[in-house]
């Protein structure tokens, strides 16, 4: 049975509500979407927030999954779940009337914790835009191609190719430098 | 990370550049993403792994009777539409005094009657009639013919009483 048919078989016991295969996504999956949630946030604890609330989504919209790449619609949910929480970020700093500048490098500012080390690349991740960062993680964590990423952000495939190269040619720059 | 997405990135940057760009391009992806490889996040806890198990089975129960309580009302719902048609479809619901669907008229006396023409068969009373009748005809051609062989009085006299008797009959009565 290849890999692609025990993802299947997984998603129909969780059509089921079988616990046990939801257990299995979570195994599956925990690891890429925290470190997309990781990398985007540069925050333990609200990547813990946001990875609990990914898979309660799961088990919520199970259902709506129709089939195609599962990948492409978990990590879907994951890009919804980032932004609603960007959204709510932004309406707290609203309110200390805060720019949005100053949020997003808040966002992507390491924050240290016990025993935290900050790596170099989330510095430099905080460095860029934050629609090419999310562009980079969005590539590097859900694995899915440069077609299922302009699909899912709803461009033109040449502008997703564009705008990947130059993030990632620009992070390496800036790792490199 | 283990790459899952293998794609020929060149034949891919090739459709939007030359050849000589499209392989530069392809190297600084390549370069950039080995860079990502070498400096991996986090994991995740292994106690936060537990809390969302054990937050899916407590949450699974509870969508079971969500579900089965959605289905409940989509139930009552579908059964009250059709009660509801079925009954305007018997008028249950029309005000006022329910019109008659019209009238029918209908003779209390059979077609096979109206259309005999054998009385005998069909009235003994109208028999007997017409036969009186017939005979009372047959006396008075006789008496104004002439007829009569000299019994005119009692034959008058006859014809009489047989009319008053007629007469006085519930014959007429029906």
């Amino acid at each position: 049975m290849t890999k692609s048919d025990d993802l299947a078989q997984i998603i129909i016991g969780c059509n089921n509500r079988d616990s046990k295969c939801f257990s299995q996504i979570v195994d599956m999956y925990a690891s890429r979407c925290y470190g997309y949630f990781y990398r985007l946030t540069g925050n333990n604890d609200v990547s813990d927030e946001l990875l609990s609330e990914l898979f309660v989504k799961l088990v919520e919209k199970i259902a709506s999954y129709k089939g195609g790449s599962f990948d492409a619609w978990l990590f879907k949910i994951a890009s919804n779940i980032f932004h609603d929480y960007l959204r709510s970020k932004q309406r707290r700093k609203k309110l200390l009337d805060v720019q949005k500048e100053q949020i997003e490098s808040q966002i992507t500012e390491p924050k240290l914790s016990d025993n935290e080390q900050i790596d170099k690349l989330q510095i430099q991740l905080a460095r860029l835009d934050a629609d090419t960062r999310e562009l980079i993680m969005l590539r590097f964590y859900s694995q899915l191609s440069f077609k299922e990423i302009a699909l899912m952000r709803s461009e033109p495939i040449g502008t997703t190719l564009a705008k990947l190269h130059r993030g990632l040619k620009k992070l390496r720059e800036l790792m490199e430098g | 990370m283990e790459r899952l997405n293998e794609e020929n990135l060149k034949e891919l940057f090739e459709k939007f550049l030359d050849a000589e760009q499209a392989e530069s391009c392809v190297e600084d992806v390549q370069k950039a993403e080995e860079i990502l490889r070498e400096h991996p996040a986090p994991e995740p806890d292994a106690m936060l792994i537990a809390n969302i198990k054990a937050e899916i089975a407590m949450r699974l129960p509870a969508r079971r009777a969500y579900v089965f309580k959605h289905i409940a009302y989509k139930t009552a719902c579908a059964a009250a539409v059709v009660m509801f048609l079925t009954a305007i479809g018997l008028n249950l619901f029309q005000k006022g005094p329910r019109k008659p669907n019209g009238m029918q008229l209908t003779s209390i006396i059979s077609t096979a009657i109206w259309e005999s023409d054998d009385i005998a068969a069909d009235d003994a009373d109208l028999a007997i009639f017409t036969t009186e009748i017939e005979q009372i005809e047959d006396e008075l051609m006789s008496l104004q013919s002439g007829e009569d062989q000299g019994n005119g009085d009692s034959t008058i006299t006859e014809l009489e009483m047989e009319l008053i008797e007629i007469n006085n009959s519930d014959f007429w009565k029906g």
